[in-house]
């Protein structure tokens, strides 16, 4: 268990939870999705949540956005309090500082690619740093796909345009919600690549939620929750190791 | 299936309260206008049974013209009288006199107002069996200068056996002693018309002709039935004169009552008509919106072996509940709406006493049937792609609906809008009489071709009303147009229904707005005076031709010449002849001689305008044989063709007020309008001659004096307020239309729910969600507004060219009001997009993004 009880927001996380508590219904119908969950992603780092369904990981990474609300418990982004701000606050830390990619249903589909990528900065009223896009568009091999639209682009494409959205506004974390679920295995391998090299050259901070043990595998670390709490953390993981952990789980 | 189809019935019924809007709004107007004048209608056939109630028999004149308020009669010599008391079986007869007078109050005013009810002058009959007034207080009238009134003239007037009460006629105002105050049966009105009673003479020269009545009544013996007592005095009387029972007498006046409130009726008809056309769009809409997100649902119907036709069926049978519902409830509203106007009516005195409410079956049957059809109608197409959706697509993807441009649909419209572009240029070319209607169906024809190519034409024309708001908020403006454009069936359809509603008024702004055009051009051009004397009121209670003379006589008149107006069959239908003293008109107003000699206009002569001529392919110094209203069967001589720009009623024929004195009695030597030229026309000599006038129109209640361009505006205002009127029933079409965008916006953010969210968790406040739905609703608004006003307009130009015979000279558009229906269709689409904006921007992000 390395979970960072104590804190002021260190420099070194890029977000973090004390204690959070989420539950669902009420009585007898009362669900525990995170208990007293206390979790820290580091600056910089790819990190994997992992889980059985229903562990509560989907949950847990949805409070971390600022997506959804808890009921006991703080929650940063950086040293920003999520708990203090208001719905117009969230937004704006959704559009400056994280980015996202689903599992499906990531592009708007009236707009272009090149136009999807840099929805949040359009939102924003900002520019796109031109080089920037560039250098993105090259990585994840869009090129000559800018000016078509969802609708003409295969899965892997679409995906790959939803990892270049997230990395075009250069965000302080990246939040991908199984971004291979819907995938075959070649273009899931592409996309974990992607993020792979968005955190080795660019430094980009990424955490991903899956319950596949090769995605997890290309992560630094990954995170092992059971019934809303959080039960294990794996350095440098494999996928045999990954697996080995999760039958330890019976999951 | 049944089971599946109430299921779904009530899984989407918050999608189809829209459509039931529409349809319930629709057919409640429907209904309602229905209900309401059969219930005027029956309050009114109520009325003439009382009035008449008494009479057995009328003996009356054979010669009826026809006028633009009803077939009137010639009156009756009192030498049939004797003729008729004589009949065997006759217990009484006395002949009745009846004509409109102005009873005035103490300020001496007209106590009803030209809006009012009807204020008649009758005689007081002697016999009781015939009479149905008792009196309340003091006697009836004897003396000349008797009068009784009725309880609630007595009332509003605060008049009392004992007062002076004035009366204005023909002789101007004259004083009468108030000798008793009576009722009529239980009511205190003559059946809802206001009424004053005089001595049989007195009313003769005040609204008919000494020694005339309009009618003979007759009561017959117990033992006599009213056909038998008629065929006895048919036999009796001379030829010219005609005997009917009281029962087909009252049956006359309550069929020709009817026949008005018919023809208005009818024209709310039309426009209960196109509010559920608009409606039908909307029903269409919405259907077809449902029908495509359910595409998945059905589909696994279909592969879990529902036939093509249990589809059909289930979505028609869900638009046939909707439909009866919806019509059910507009019924009710309808008879609410009915009821709460007839109220209102009677308050303001329209009505007659208290009418009871007819609820006609027939009326609610047609209102029902129609609501559900045209909502079945309209659910036919989109429940036909419904029972196409193949077993398969339960397993693919939902397909965004981007059809449109089939070359198909694109084909079909053009050849709709060549035949409506063809219809138009054949009524305004073709030398058919039925121009106008040919015209209108090419309206029809435009109308419903732009609907079909719709589809195709909004993609680009969202694209180009979408690309200044792209260039001003960016990336809102952007998603909008994007979201306009996606779907060019939903949103042609949406935009079609209000096209349709602006069409109509920027046709009507246009056409009338010609019309008060021409109509200033026509007294700019042929008008030389500078007032003008007019009234609202017709024959006894117009402006008496000596005004004309004392006006003549003010300091500073050069000329004063009245018009008057009289009715004659010509030929076989009842025209309006005007009468004018030819030189003095001459002055004020320029007619031209085309042939012969407009200002020797003398007694057994005639003139024609020049197209009236031409028509009746007439020349100088053929005979013209007309039957006066009063004065009989006269030949005339055409001394005259004449052409003038002055916009004169009636068809044109005009004879010389010396003529018009010989046909009418002294009670109807009246003018309908008097214009006076000054000796000095600068506008200090305009001002100078005022005072001198007014003392002279004042003496005369009910006279208006104007100068020239207060009059263009009376003129034009009249046009205003018929404007007034199309705009307010209109108004319920447009309202449809806009519930219609409503309803296309909140089916679009449901069916968009997954995009909102994936917008919301990626940066988009709900500031900007809400603009962006705002702007769609804009583009979509403008849209409708724009075809339809490019519609209106033009064919406002084809009935305007069409008209140009008529009198119609000018064409103008209204731009300063069709800019302010664009400026309120640019903020009924922000409007429209109030609540479906909030929802989207309510949405929850995290539901959306993990909808399925």
């Amino acid at each position: 268990m390395t979970t960072t009880t104590s804190s002021p927001a260190g420099t070194s996380t890029a977000a973090h939870t004390e204690s959070v508590t989420k539950v669902y219904g009420a009585g007898d119908t009362l669900v525990t999705a995170l208990d007293n969950v206390s979790v820290s992603f580091e600056r910089s780092k790819f990190t994997a949540i992992m889980g059985p369904s229903g562990s509560g990981k989907s949950t847990l990474m949805h409070c971390v956005a600022g997506l959804d609300t808890i009921n006991t418990g703080r929650i940063f982004i950086g040293d920003v309090d999520l708990s203090g701000l208001n719905d117009k606050q969230l937004t704006r830390m959704r559009r400056d500082t994280i980015g996202f990619v689903f599992q499906a249903f990531n592009l708007v589909p009236t707009l272009t690619a090149l136009e999807n990528i840099t929805l949040p900065m359009d939102l924003a009223g900002r520019t796109p740093d031109q080089e920037w896009l560039d250098t993105i568009v090259a990585t994840v091999g869009l090129g000559d796909r800018l000016s078509h639209r969802p609708s003409e682009l295969s899965g892997g494409q679409q995906q790959r345009v939803a990892v270049a959205r997230a990395l075009a506004s250069q965000p302080a974390i990246i939040f991908a919600d199984e971004p291979t679920g819907n995938l075959d295995s070649r273009s899931g391998s592409e996309i974990l690549e992607f993020m792979r090299t968005a955190v080795d050259k660019f430094a980009q901070t990424i955490v991903m939620v899956t319950h596949d043990p090769l995605a997890a595998s290309y992560a630094d670390r990954v995170v092992f929750l059971v019934d809303g709490k959080v039960v294990d953390d794996l350095q440098s993981p494999t996928t045999d190791s990954v697996i080995d952990r999760m039958k330890s789980f019976g999951a | 299936m049944l089971k599946v189809t109430l299921r779904g019935l009530m899984a989407h019924k918050v999608r189809l309260i829209a459509t039931a809007v529409s349809v319930l709004l629709g057919v409640a107007f429907m209904s309602g206008t229905q209900v309401l004048t059969s219930s005027v209608s029956a309050s009114f056939d109520k009325v003439f049974a009382d009035v008449y109630a008494s009479i057995d028999v009328v003996v009356r004149s054979t010669n009826e013209v026809d006028t633009p308020f009803g077939p009137e009669r010639t009156r009756i010599s009192e030498s049939v009288l004797p003729t008729v008391i004589g009949v065997p079986g006759v217990e009484a007869a006395e002949g009745q006199v009846v004509g409109q007078i102005k009873v005035l109050d103490k300020d001496n005013q007209p106590l009803v107002t030209a809006q009012g009810p009807p204020n008649f002058g009758l005689n007081w009959l002697d016999s009781p069996s015939l009479n149905g007034w008792t009196l309340v207080n003091g006697a009836p009238p004897v003396a000349a200068n008797d009068i009784v009134l009725d309880v609630k003239t007595a009332d509003q007037g605060n008049y009392a056996v004992g007062d002076t009460v004035n009366v204005s006629a023909t002789k101007g105002v004259q004083s009468f002693k108030v000798v008793g105050v009576a009722k009529f049966g239980k009511l205190e009105t003559w059946g809802g018309a206001q009424a004053a009673l005089f001595a049989t003479p007195t009313i003769q020269t005040l609204v008919g002709e000494p020694g005339t009545y309009d009618w003979i009544s007759v009561a017959g013996q117990n033992n006599v039935s009213q056909t038998q007592l008629s065929e006895a005095i048919s036999k009796a009387i001379p030829s010219g004169t005609e005997a009917i029972t009281g029962a087909e007498f009252t049956e006359e006046s309550q069929s020709a009552f009817q026949k008005i409130i018919g023809i208005f009726s009818t024209f709310l008809l039309v426009f209960a008509l196109i509010a559920l056309f608009v409606g039908s769009f909307i029903i269409y809409n919405t259907f077809s919106i449902i029908v495509a997100q359910r595409t998945k649902e059905l589909a696994l119907l279909r592969a879990l072996g529902a036939s093509r036709g249990q589809v059909l069926r289930s979505i028609v049978l869900e638009a046939f509940f909707v439909g009866l519902t919806a019509s059910i409830v507009g019924v009710g509203c309808g008879v609410l709406l009915a009821i709460g106007l007839n109220k209102l009516m009677q308050s303001i005195g329209f009505s007659g006493p208290d009418t009871p409410i007819v609820i006609p079956p027939v009326a609610v049957l047609v209102s029902l049937l129609v609501g559900t059809i045209i909502t079945l109608v309209s659910a036919l197409f989109p429940a036909r792609r419904a029972a196409t959706v193949p077993p398969i697509a339960a397993m693919r993807d939902v397909a965004v609906d981007r059809t449109g441009a089939s070359r198909l649909r694109v084909a079909f419209g053009l050849i709709l809008l060549a035949l409506g572009a063809f219809m138009l240029w054949f009524g305004l070319n073709g030398n058919s009489d039925s121009g106008l209607q040919i015209i209108g169906g090419g309206a029809f024809f435009v109308f419903i071709a732009l609907t079909v190519i719709g589809p195709v034409i909004a993609t680009p024309f969202a694209s180009a009303l979408g690309w200044p708001l792209q260039k001003a908020s960016r990336i809102t403006g952007r998603l909008a147009r994007e979201n306009a454009m996606r779907n060019p069936r939903r949103t042609s359809t949406t935009a079609s229904a209000l096209m349709i509603g602006i069409g109509l008024v920027g046709f009507i702004a246009v056409t009338a707005q010609s019309v008060k055009a021409s109509t200033v051009d026509a007294i700019n051009q042929s008008v030389t005076g500078q007032y003008v004397v007019t009234t609202e009121s017709f024959g006894s209670t117009a402006l008496p031709q000596s005004m004309a003379t004392d006006l003549d006589n003010v300091a500073g008149v050069r000329v004063a010449a009245g018009i008057s107006a009289t009715f004659a069959n010509v030929g076989n239908s009842g025209k309006v002849i005007l009468a004018v003293d030819p030189d003095a008109i001459s002055q004020v107003i320029e007619f031209n001689d085309v042939e012969g000699s407009f200002v020797s206009l003398g007694v057994g002569q005639i003139a024609a305008s020049e197209k009236l001529a031409k028509d009746k392919n007439l020349k100088v110094g053929d005979p013209v044989q007309l039957v006066f209203l009063q004065g009989g069967a006269t030949t005339l001589t055409l001394t005259s063709i004449y052409k003038t720009e002055f916009p004169i009623q009636g068809p044109g024929w005009i004879i010389s007020t010396d003529q018009f004195n010989t046909l009418v009695p002294p009670s109807q030597q009246t003018y309908s309008a008097i214009y006076i030229k000054l000796d000095d026309t600068s506008s200090a000599g305009v001002d100078a001659a005022l005072p001198g006038l007014k003392a002279v129109t004042d003496a005369v209640p009910g006279a208006k004096l104007q100068n020239l361009n207060e009059y263009k505006k009376s003129q034009t205002d009249q046009v205003n307020q018929f404007l007034q009127i199309v705009y307010v029933l209109l108004a319920l079409a447009l309202i449809i239309a806009i519930v219609g965008v409503v309803n296309t916006l909140l089916l679009s953010v449901y069916e968009r729910t997954r995009e909102l969210g994936l917008l919301r968790a990626v940066g988009m406040s709900r500031r900007q969600v809400r603009s962006t739905i705002r702007l769609e609703s804009v583009i979509i608004s403008l849209m409708g507004t724009l075809i339809g006003l490019v519609i209106g307009i033009i064919f406002g130009w084809a009935l305007v060219t069409a008209l140009v015979d008529e009198g119609i000279t000018s064409f103008a558009i209204p731009w300063s009001q069709l800019v302010i229906i664009v400026i309120i269709a640019i903020l009924a689409g922000v409007g429209a997009a109030l609540y479906p904006a909030r929802r989207a921007a309510r949405l929850d992000v995290l539901r959306a993004i993990s909808s399925d």
